[in-house]
């Protein structure tokens, strides 16, 4: 593993992306995916695992937009609740394969999106949050007194097609190993480096020739298609969808828990927070009506005491990264950049 | 004609409730320059308040702000020096998570109180009305409800305007720099920002338990339409909130019970996009 330098950093940053760093990944995710094929884990632990790779995707995708491009949305949900609809509205009322409910769903999602960027992206910091939050309320309105889905009485995603177990966790496992890549690759290029120039001084970023717009529609698409594939197979194992529950804050709530405890603007960060997420949830369900109180508190310490997060703390701390989608100089050209200096 | 007339009239009388829902977010927006999320629970557990303490003394519920306002002031002070003061140092989008934190915590804790049951605080005056014509009345309670508002907002605009505690408020809403230097406290004023809006919550409360049946879980909807109040009248401006809950109460009249919602949540989004920054902003 090299050794590579920020210039500003006064510590040489470690960054773990050598061969033995791909080489851990890859061997997790196919470990995962024969366990997922053989069928050698229970089922309940794969009920587990399939969570954390739903709220995992999710997670990112926020982590993407707020961490990484400085668009905190407090409005995912409407893309939960939409694929999660679609699901249900195509196997029962249509009578189609869950695919198609997964299709239309994302379909929609992407149609609903490029319409909301065009109001949604006038606006930026606390007004860009509020207003997100507004369009997925009047959304969950129209829904709870819309006919066609059956108002506020919810509706069901018939039974025949809903996957067992086995297919619904190799599903959730390639959506997720697909978010993360996808995130990654997309912060290496220049669209990536865009978007955070664009977090940390829009108006600067701007006058050096980052397109804000189509920046930002990239990122904002991407996100929604994501969260809405994760929702859709969220309410296919579910089985039936209620606007309370699909359009719920909720949703939002789990997801900046997720980067607030792994590590805001970090990439493993809201890994290692659905799992934390997953495993909490699982052992509040014991003490109900706690469950929020215990998350919002833990998350407001958090954000007093360890404003980076889990990961980012520990990234700071020990002066490493795993897999960074930052561009640090190698060492050797900064030093050659000082003999130039020197001779000069 | 009656009928029109009816309409605008009740949506005047809605109006003075938003606005007064509205007037400590736009405090909080102008002054201290934080979205306060957690509002909406703010304004149920003033609601809350009201009701018991009315129903344990069998007072008017009314009568209850003598205690609510004050407490609630010391709660929002406190609440402000202790915790939120202190995130606002690490950045605005931090505080505005805090405050998110805040208000999934404060509901579900209404819940656990509560319980999920509906809530109202009685009044005798509850069903009365005034008639003017045929076809057209007053209902007391709107009456009521919305003089408690107007009264609130025209103390609190004289209160920012004549006293010195108040020309300092606003000194540091305007330039918070200019305003220390001058030997202004700011957090101090941003504490007694946030106790006012806080007031304003638990006053806001009382109209919300005399007028609606509420939950543990409105708070949500209740901090949108604060929010919305905020948008269209314009950050910090308390004649703003005043037309801005005009507005908003007369699209939710015009909607009646099944769109009156929707139509006000799409002219937040649509205000929102076109006027960022609300119709009386500086």
């Amino acid at each position: 593993m090299e050794t590579k330098s920020l210039a500003s950093a006064h510590k040489p940053i470690k960054v773990l992306d050598g061969l033995v760093m791909w080489i851990v990944c890859a061997v997790v995710v196919v470990a995962l995916y024969a366990l997922g094929v053989t069928g050698a884990l229970p089922n309940n632990t794969m009920r587990y695992l399939f969570k954390i790779f739903l709220y995992i995707t999710m997670g990112s995708m926020w982590n993407l937009m707020s961490g990484f491009t400085g668009m905190t949305s407090l409005g995912q949900q409407v893309f939960v609740g939409i694929a999660g609809y679609s699901v249900a509205v195509m196997t029962t009322t249509y009578k189609m394969s869950f695919w198609m409910g997964i299709l239309v769903g994302a379909v929609i999602a992407i149609i609903f999106a490029l319409i909301l960027s065009f109001v949604l992206f006038r606006m930026s910091g606390m007004y860009f949050a509020v207003a997100t939050w507004l369009v997925s309320e009047a959304v969950s309105t129209w829904f709870t007194s819309w006919k066609y889905v059956n108002q506020g009485g919810g509706m069901t995603v018939r039974t025949t097609q809903i996957p067992r177990i086995g297919s619904l966790y190799l599903m959730a496992l390639t959506l997720c190993v697909l978010a993360v890549v996808v995130i990654f690759l997309l912060l290496r290029t220049k669209t990536g480096l865009g978007l955070t120039a664009m977090r940390d001084d829009a108006d600067a970023a701007s006058s050096v020739g980052v397109n804000l717009f189509k920046s930002k529609l990239l990122c904002y698409i991407i996100c929604c298609l994501f969260i809405a594939l994760a929702g859709g197979l969220f309410f296919l194992n579910k089985g039936s969808v209620l606007p309370s529950s699909a359009f719920g804050i909720d949703w939002t709530v789990s997801m900046v828990f997720i980067v607030i405890i792994g590590g805001i603007g970090t990439v493993s960060g809201p890994i290692l927070g659905a799992i934390v997420y997953v495993l909490l949830d699982e052992f509040l369900s014991h003490y109900p009506g706690w469950s929020n109180i215990i998350l919002g508190a833990i998350a407001i310490l958090v954000i007093i005491f360890l404003p980076d997060g889990i990961m980012g703390t520990l990234q700071k701390k020990l002066h490493f990264e795993i897999f960074s989608q930052k561009r640090f100089s190698e060492h050797k050209k900064d030093k050659k950049i000082e003999d130039a200096a020197n001779a000069a | 004609m009656a009928q029109v007339l009816q309409v605008v009239i009740n949506g005047i009388l809605l109006g003075g409730i938003y606005a007064l829902l509205g007037v400590g977010m736009t405090m909080m927006f102008g002054i201290v320059k934080l979205t306060n999320l957690a509002h909406g629970e703010f304004v149920i557990i003033g609601s809350y308040a009201s009701t018991l303490i009315a129903q344990a003394i069998g007072v008017d519920p009314i009568l209850t702000l003598v205690v609510t306002v004050p407490l609630m002031f010391l709660i929002g002070m406190g609440l402000q020096s202790g915790l939120i003061n202190r995130v606002m140092m690490i950045g605005s989008e931090p505080a505005l998570l805090v405050t998110f934190g805040l208000s999934i915590i404060l509901a579900d804790a209404l819940l656990l109180l509560f319980s999920a049951d509906a809530q109202r605080a009685n009044v005798p005056y509850n069903i009365s009305s005034i008639k003017i014509s045929a076809g057209l009345s007053i209902s007391v309670l709107d009456l009521i409800v919305f003089c408690i508002a107007l009264v609130t907002i025209i103390i609190l605009s004289l209160f920012l305007k004549k006293t010195y505690l108040g020309r300092s408020i606003r000194a540091t809403s305007d330039d918070t720099e200019a305003a220390s230097l001058m030997g202004v406290n700011v957090k101090r004023t941003y504490a007694i920002a946030m106790g006012i809006a806080m007031a304003t919550a638990a006053i806001a409360g009382l109209c919300v338990a005399m007028k609606w049946v509420y939950y543990p879980s409105s708070g949500g909807s209740y901090l949108l339409t604060s929010f919305g109040v905020v948008v269209i009248g314009g950050m910090g401006s308390i004649p703003g909130t005043l037309v801005a809950g005009l507005i908003l109460g007369l699209a939710q009249v015009i909607g009646g019970a099944n769109y009156g919602q929707l139509i006000a949540y799409v002219l937040m989004v649509v205000f929102l996009a076109v006027r960022p920054q609300g119709l009386f902003s500086k």
